[in-house]
């Protein structure tokens, strides 16, 4: 499962939910966001939310993807893209402006 | 402020029917000689940059033919003038000089005027700060009317121009004033405007500046970076500015702290608010420590932002260390930056073990923020050390601690054999 937020990409393997007993990124957003994460038989879910909501709730917070890690099963993966980072690291010029 | 290029500059007077010299823009010195060949005369081979005093730095030379202009082309580009090197050159015609005039348009916000005003001057060619105040001209501008041409004409007519190029210099004043509007300048002045000695009248030089906050109606200038800035933007600070710009929740500042330096010592410095950057610049002066970058991630910026900007920091070559300088008891939750950097340290450190890093970090949720940066750090191969706000005012152990875990390091890398 995944979900986008403003400028970056939630990652869920939710096979791996089930057999967590701390649901600790719930209790992540909970706290460090705004609860776009509840849990949903049993899972981790934004369907209670529209794209648009979590897109409009979510403050890309990080919080559930280090409690999955720290107590989960480390099924949460965060995608951050860094524009022209990939560029800079290979030397190749940014400017292009003039 | 972003400033343009006197190429740039000119090509905008140019679509606006101001006359300018013939010329074109080269990067190499074979398209400096190829140009200088299609002009079929001499020609002035001039560095672009942003800084003044080009032609005491050796950056404006003539050539009298298309192999002296890529010689000349050879000279300057790559030189450095006042530390700004030079990547682009303007090849133009050589003019006929026989006058030289002075011509700006600046915005004057004083309550008498609120709005541009026009400087003419018969005394061009050299800073109008040095011109005699008796043989400058200054005219406010009606920002909607502009100037008209009969306008133009009263004031060229004021500074004494000739009757025979009234005209002329009134259709120059007056086509500024739109670009000046056209463009959302700041600044625009022709210093020097050139009177040939074939009776001609055309911008020798350009200097233009647009307001950035109006940028985002001229992608065609193709501004770079839409902040005020002293010099031109290296890759480093676009990449900064792409940051920024993905994200305005909170300010995530990174930008190069001068030109391109390098050396040992350089530390990849992340400061949260502007005193707290102030603050630990000393602490790693004092040890011989330089900071090599400015970031400062303040005002409550998002968790993925502090992490895009900590990646960026990261990113920089040979440095030594990376410290968080959070010197101040800041106002925001520092969760976020804690979350945000234990996710960095984790995908950077193993790419580079024993790696020095001093995280300080002070203000809201301290306690929690700090116990997330232990815990998340706690088996990774780097050296890190984590301080809380009793550390805040003793920015002498901070330096002294960075020196010190950059002297492991160094040593380490010696044991290693790597340099």
């Amino acid at each position: 499962m995944d979900f986008k937020e403003r400028s970056i990409k939630v990652n869920i393997d939710i096979t791996k939910c089930p057999e967590c007993n701390t649901k600790a990124c719930v209790e992540a957003c909970k706290l460090f966001d705004r609860s776009i994460l509840q849990l949903k038989d049993g899972i981790p879910s934004v369907s209670h939310l529209s794209q648009e909501e979590v897109v409009k709730r979510g403050t890309e917070c990080l919080a559930c993807e280090y409690a999955c890690w720290k107590r989960g099963r480390q099924a949460i993966t965060i995608d951050i893209p860094i524009k022209g980072l990939d560029k800079y690291l290979k030397g190749i010029p940014l400017t292009g402006g003039h | 402020m972003a400033r343009l290029f006197e190429y740039q500059g000119k090509t905008l007077l140019k679509n606006s029917g101001i006359p300018v010299p013939t010329g074109d823009v080269a990067d190499t010195p074979a398209r400096a000689k190829e140009i200088a060949a299609k002009i079929g005369k001499p020609v002035v081979i001039k560095g672009q940059v942003w800084v003044g005093g080009r032609g005491k730095a050796g950056a404006i030379k003539p050539a009298d033919t298309p192999d002296e202009a890529e010689k000349a082309a050879t000279a300057i580009l790559g030189m450095s003038v006042k530390g700004f090197p030079v990547r682009r050159l303007l090849v133009e015609e050589k003019l006929d000089v026989d006058r030289e005039f002075y011509a700006g348009i600046i915005p004057d916000s004083s309550r008498f005027t609120r709005g541009p005003v026009l400087i003419f001057s018969t005394e061009g060619g050299m800073d109008i700060e040095d011109v005699t105040e008796d043989k400058i001209l200054r005219t406010k501008i009606d920002y909607v009317k502009g100037l008209p041409v009969y306008d133009g004409i009263d004031i060229a007519a004021r500074a004494g121009i000739s009757n025979e190029l009234l005209n002329k210099t009134a259709e120059i004043l007056s086509a500024m004033i739109e670009v000046f509007k056209k463009n959302d300048c700041t600044t625009l002045e022709i210093n020097p405007l050139i009177l040939t000695k074939d009776g001609q009248l055309l911008a020798g030089d350009c200097r233009m500046s647009v307001d950035e906050n109006a940028s985002f109606r001229h992608p065609e200038l193709k501004v770079d970076i839409p902040r005020e800035f002293p010099r031109e933007p290296t890759d480093f600070d676009i990449l900064g500015w792409w940051v920024e710009e993905t994200d305005f929740r909170g300010s995530g500042f990174v930008m190069t702290m001068g030109n391109d330096k390098s050396g040992k010592g350089r530390i990849g410095f992340h400061a949260i608010g502007g005193g707290a950057a102030m603050i630990g610049i000393d602490a790693l002066s004092r040890v011989s420590l330089q900071a090599a970058n400015f970031a400062d991630t303040s005002g409550n910026p998002v968790a993925s932002k502090i992490y895009r900007v900590a990646k960026v920091i990261l990113s920089q070559k040979d440095i030594e260390g990376y410290l968080l300088a959070g010197f101040m008891v800041a106002n925001q939750e520092q969760w976020h930056h804690a979350h945000a950097l234990v996710k960095v340290l984790r995908e950077e450190l193993p790419k580079r073990p024993g790696f020095p890093c001093v995280l300080l970090l002070a203000g809201n949720k301290e306690a929690e923020s700090l116990q997330i940066l232990r815990e998340g750090i706690k088996d990774l191969p780097g050296r890190v050390e984590v301080y809380g706000r009793e550390y805040v005012d003793d920015s002498d152990f901070i330096g002294k601690r960075m020196l010190a875990l950059v002297e492991e390091y160094r040593k380490e890398k010696e044991t290693r054999g790597e340099k």
